[in-house]
């Protein structure tokens, strides 16, 4: 009986919670088949009254949504995998191997995550122009390829790892580029998830350094896209929340293929080691 | 740290040793040090690298930024706002966790999806749709609570409102974070606490909350440190403004930077923030008892 | 699953690459040669002339870019037309968006050759671009004589840019609620003390809450207070042009003046929305003051909305200005293109400032007060709401100069705290002037308010 009330109890408080986190989606979703009149009208309804699909249909008329939508995924991937790539290498190092000044390093790995861009940007931008790697995708994965907290997650999971298994692999004779790829690799599935979801959400959702280093259109980002909306004067809300909705969809879809290692994932970079 | 291993190393090992400390030495040099020792030199000069200026100014920088009195606001208003974003993320984050994971509740993924979704949607997106949701007239906020409140233009409810909506987009990512941390520890714990007869308060306290120790300190450091730079919450709803009630020092070094083009003094002010990072972190570290 | 994932991922990424790859070498350049400098076409403009009647570059293939914030398709057209005329010169309009543009542009510019050659200027942001600028190779006489605000933009002698329309400050009244008070055409206010009465007859309150606002000035306070303390006979600055002051009388009594119309005349609310624009556009206010732009922001938002304007208000007889007015600017010429380049550059310039069909269009675009005196009694122009209201007094509008942002930021926290959070009116504007004081003082700011035809009246 006692478990019963307690039980609803808790539904009616996780349900609560939820309404609440879904509410302003919801909300969005269905502004963006109004029109800017009807979303800020006076009397407020949550069902448009003049349903249209002007301010998705727009959206490729005022930039070149898909291509930009394409390069992003793109420029998304490529990171991910990379980011992915060198974290658990570097994770791998820093954890398992012991020498001289690696605390050092690891220090600056940690720095990373506190320096504010806005300090490093003008410098970064200053560089990337004098080597000529303006308006490539060469300047949009090179400064975001390393990842300090990727690097963090990686060294607690990898250094829970137990040793016995490494050696074991090296008395069997495979050498150190063997066993990253064969054991290491492989058993941080959960945490190369973890990072996947924050990582392709963190250069998805980035505009500047895109907007300041590509200049042609062809190339140009979904990111920088969307602030299109947000003009001189006014903001185009249906068209903005249009075109969000689109761009959320895969954010979503990393998330599900993700998600089932997710929470393993982030388990083993954050709470053991 | 012990030395754990033998020192004796293999070839292979020297040699990926090398790569990977070379590279991270090469990389941190070019895409940190460098920038970095950029800025700090910009510092103590009136610096606009977009029409080229670069002036000597000695500690002015500094001087003017201790002398300003939105500085000393905005750290006030950046400490009250990592103190509470952080503590209600915190709460919860555990708390829907602890329910989640229960044994009463089934639909584990579907909640775990739901609370995880404003994770995953752009900030500046969601930032927007509030600040809508905001509105005294037509806002959701208003229309569901029944509030008649200027939300976002009352210097009372102005960072409370930038607050609230931080909470609701991050506190997904203590939900995930807790209850990994909570599935992780091994079952055998409560049974014990079970035959020694304590309640579920108990059990919680002596010993879900120690063991849960390592989570909350890796969320609070990761949490503290990205609310310290956090600015486009505020550059969206309320550039500031009412006055300058809702600036965060990170908004400052961004409208410095970004609006008024005075780079000098925006480093000056990123530095002060950098040092408060460092020593907040370093603190959060030795409080907790962590050491790593 | 998670490695065949991984490689699908890479797959699709891989694919995209060279589909991104491929499409970007199918628009190779196309430059066409011009060899007939004798095209048979008639010498355009009055005192800034443009010949088209020769060849650019010697009729070799020219590229440039030219980069804007907005109307692509407008200021498109005229680049189009400039390419008839010369096809061997092409422009590529290049459309940014606003957000962080200022940043960009400079940073763009410093690239020279394959930077933006042509590029849209705001006359806010000519500290950041002035470094990278070719002054206009035609007579500054010339400009002056066709161009009634060009002298404001001279630079030791010379033109960088000039504005091919202005944009002010006027007082739009929805006419359906004009009406309803029982107003008329006779009640259109030249006073303040008119403005308030008529603004308490708008108003509607039920039950001691208000419905509808006389006034809404909810976001445009500060706009208020850039403009109205002239009328008092308040520059901002000082003889020198750069020591800025906010404290004096002008400005102290513009401030109490809207404190009280919404605290004593209850016209309007400080919680009644937070956007005037938005809310006349909700039918929920009945007057509000804005600049010229929102005649095209009713337009695309709220076109059922009856609306009138009328000049805004004064507080003396004859005020020394009636409001201030910014400028909206040609094109700048980046100076570190090739010379090619600007050779095209100058030319399309000329043709720009002698082509009044196109500076027509955009100042209907934007609801501007044509710069070129020729346009002045275009009667197409003078039937928008936005320009008709500000024709009668345009040569009593002034022109700050090329103010940083940071007056304007300063001017808008200090409203702000007037406004919300009870900060005394001379405490807020202190703040706000010290403020600026110094971040001026680190600029290489100078006013031109001195070129003000009536400047000496000031006090």
């Amino acid at each position: 009986m006692k478990k019963q009330t307690l039980r609803a109890a808790l539904y009616i408080v996780l349900a609560v919670v939820g309404i609440i986190t879904v509410l302003p989606f919801v909300w969005m979703i269905l502004s963006s088949f109004k029109t800017n009149e009807e979303i800020s009208a006076l009397h407020q309804t949550l069902l448009p009254q003049n349903f249209t699909l002007e301010n998705y249909t727009s959206l490729q008329s005022n930039f070149n949504f898909l291509q930009y939508f394409g390069n992003s995924v793109m420029i998304a991937v490529i990171v991910t995998v990379l980011v992915v790539y060198i974290s658990c290498l570097c994770g791998f190092v820093l954890s398992k191997y012991e020498f001289k000044g690696k605390n050092l390093i690891f220090g600056f790995v940690m720095m990373t995550m506190m320096i504010p861009w806005s300090v490093t940007i003008i410098s970064r931008y200053t560089m990337f122009m004098k080597s000529g790697l303006l308006d490539s995708y060469l300047s949009l994965i090179l400064p975001v390829m390393v990842s300090g907290f990727g690097i963090f997650m990686m060294k607690q999971d990898i250094s829970s790892m137990p040793d016995e298994l490494l050696e074991a692999a090296r008395i069997d004779g495979a050498n150190e580029f063997r066993i990253f790829h064969q054991i290491v690799l492989p058993m941080s599935k959960n945490s190369i998830s973890a990072i996947a979801i924050f990582q392709f959400l963190w250069v998805w959702e980035d505009y500047l350094w895109p907007y300041l280093m590509i200049d042609s259109d062809k190339k140009q980002l979904l990111a920088v896209g969307l602030t299109m909306f947000n003009g001189r004067y006014s903001t185009d809300y249906g068209g903005l929340f249009a075109a969000t909705v689109i761009s959320i969809v895969p954010v979503i879809i990393v998330y599900t293929i993700f998600q089932k290692r997710f929470v393993a994932g982030v388990a083993a970079g954050s709470v053991k080691g | 740290m012990l030395r754990k291993r033998r020192p004796l190393q293999s070839k292979s090992e020297v040699v990926l040793r090398s790569i990977v400390v070379t590279f991270l030495v090469v990389y941190m040099l070019i895409f940190l040090i460098i920038p970095v020792i950029i800025a700090f030199a910009g510092s103590f000069h009136i610096w606009n690298p977009l029409n080229g200026t670069y002036k000597w100014t000695g500690l002015d920088n500094y001087i003017r930024m201790f002398q300003y009195p939105t500085f000393w606001l905005s750290m006030k208003n950046t400490v009250v706002f990592c103190a509470v974003v952080v503590f209600f993320r915190v709460l919860l984050g555990l708390a829907l966790a602890y329910a989640i994971t229960s044994r009463l509740i089934r639909h584990k993924t579907f909640f775990r999806t739901i609370f995880y979704m404003p994770t995953v949607t752009p900030l500046v997106a969601v930032a927007y749709v509030w600040k809508i949701m905001y509105n005294p007239q037509f806002g959701l906020v208003n229309n569901l609570f029944g509030f008649d409140i200027n939300w976002l233009f009352s210097s009372d409810f102005a960072l409370p409102a930038v607050m609230v909506m931080t909470i609701w987009k991050d506190f997904g990512y203590a939900v995930i974070l807790f209850m990994s941390g909570l599935m992780s520890i091994p079952s055998d714990y409560y049974e014990a606490s079970n035959i020694d007869g304590a309640n579920a308060w108990q059990t919680f306290k002596y010993i879900t909350l120690p063991l849960l120790k390592p989570t909350m300190v890796f969320v609070v450091i990761t949490s503290l440190i990205s609310y310290l730079q956090a600015y486009v919450p505020v550059m969206v709803m309320t550039k500031g403004g009412p006055g300058t009630s809702t600036f965060l020092s990170s908004y400052l070094v961004y409208d410095q930077a970004f609006v008024k083009y005075n780079f000098g003094y925006a480093s000056a002010i990123a530095f002060f923030i950098l040092i408060f990072t460092a020593v907040l972190t370093v603190f959060s570290f030795k409080l907790t008892g962590e050491n790593s | 699953m998670l490695r065949k994932t991984m490689a699908m991922l890479v797959i699709i990424s891989v694919i995209a690459l060279t589909c991104a790859c491929g499409k970007s070498e199918t628009t190779a350049y196309k430059g066409e040669t011009d060899t007939n400098p004798d095209k048979g076409l008639p010498v355009m403009g009055e005192n800034v002339t443009y010949d088209p009647n020769h060849l650019i570059n010697d009729g070799k293939p020219v590229e440039l870019e030219w980069w804007l914030w907005d109307a692509p398709d407008l200021f498109g057209s005229i680049a189009e037309e400039f390419e008839k005329i010369h096809p061997n010169v092409t422009i590529h309009v290049v459309n940014n968006p606003w957000d962080g543009f200022w940043t960009k542009l400079p940073l763009a510019l410093q690239k020279g050759t394959d930077g933006p050659t042509l590029f849209n200027v705001h006359n806010s942001y000519q500290h950041l671009l002035l470094t990278y600028m070719a002054p206009y190779d035609i007579d500054v006489k010339d400009l002056e004589t066709d161009f009634f605000t060009a002298k404001s933009h001279e630079i030791d002698g010379k033109i960088y840019y000039v504005d091919f329309g202005i944009m002010t400050g006027a007082m739009y009244y929805n006419k359906e609620m004009w009406k309803a008070a029982g107003l008329t055409e006779e009640d259109i206010p030249a006073t303040w003390e008119e403005f308030r009465e008529v603004a308490k007859k708008l108003t509607v309150e039920e039950d001691g809450k208000l419905v509808q606002a006389g006034f809404n000035y909810n976001g445009d306070f500060e706009n208020l207070m850039q403009g109205v303390p002239y009328q008092y006979g308040n520059t901002i600055f000082d003889e020198s042009g750069k020591v800025p002051s906010l404290t004096q009388e002008g400005q102290l009594k513009a401030a109490q003046m809207f404190l009280d119309m919404y605290e004593k005349d209850h016209v309007g609310d400080k919680d009644f929305g937070t956007d005037a624009a938005q809310s006349f556009g909700q039918g929920q206010s009945a007057m509000v003051y804005k600049w010229g732009h929102f005649y095209g922001y009713m337009n695309t938002n709220y076109p059922q909305i009856e609306y009138g304007t009328f000049e805004v208000p004064a507080a003396t007889k004859d005020p020394f200005a009636y409001d201030r007015y910014n400028g909206e600017a040609t094109p700048g010429i980046n100076k570190n293109a090739a010379p090619e380049q600007i050779e095209a550059a100058q030319d399309f310039i000329r043709f720009y400032l002698a082509n009044t069909e196109k500076q027509k269009e955009l100042c209907m675009n934007y609801s501007l007060f044509p710069a070129n005196n020729t346009l002045r009694e275009d009667t197409e122009l003078q039937d928008n709401p936005a320009i008709q209201a500000v024709s009668a007094h345009i040569d009593n509008y002034i022109w700050p100069g090329p103010m940083p942002a940071t007056l304007a930021d300063n001017l808008k926290i200090a409203c702000q705290d007037m406004m919300y959070n009870d900060t005394p009116i001379e405490k807020a504007l202190k703040t706000a002037e010290d403020i600026v004081k110094v971040d001026l003082s680190n600029q290489e700011f100078v006013s031109s308010e001195n070129l003000y035809h009536r400047y000496s009246e000031h006090k």
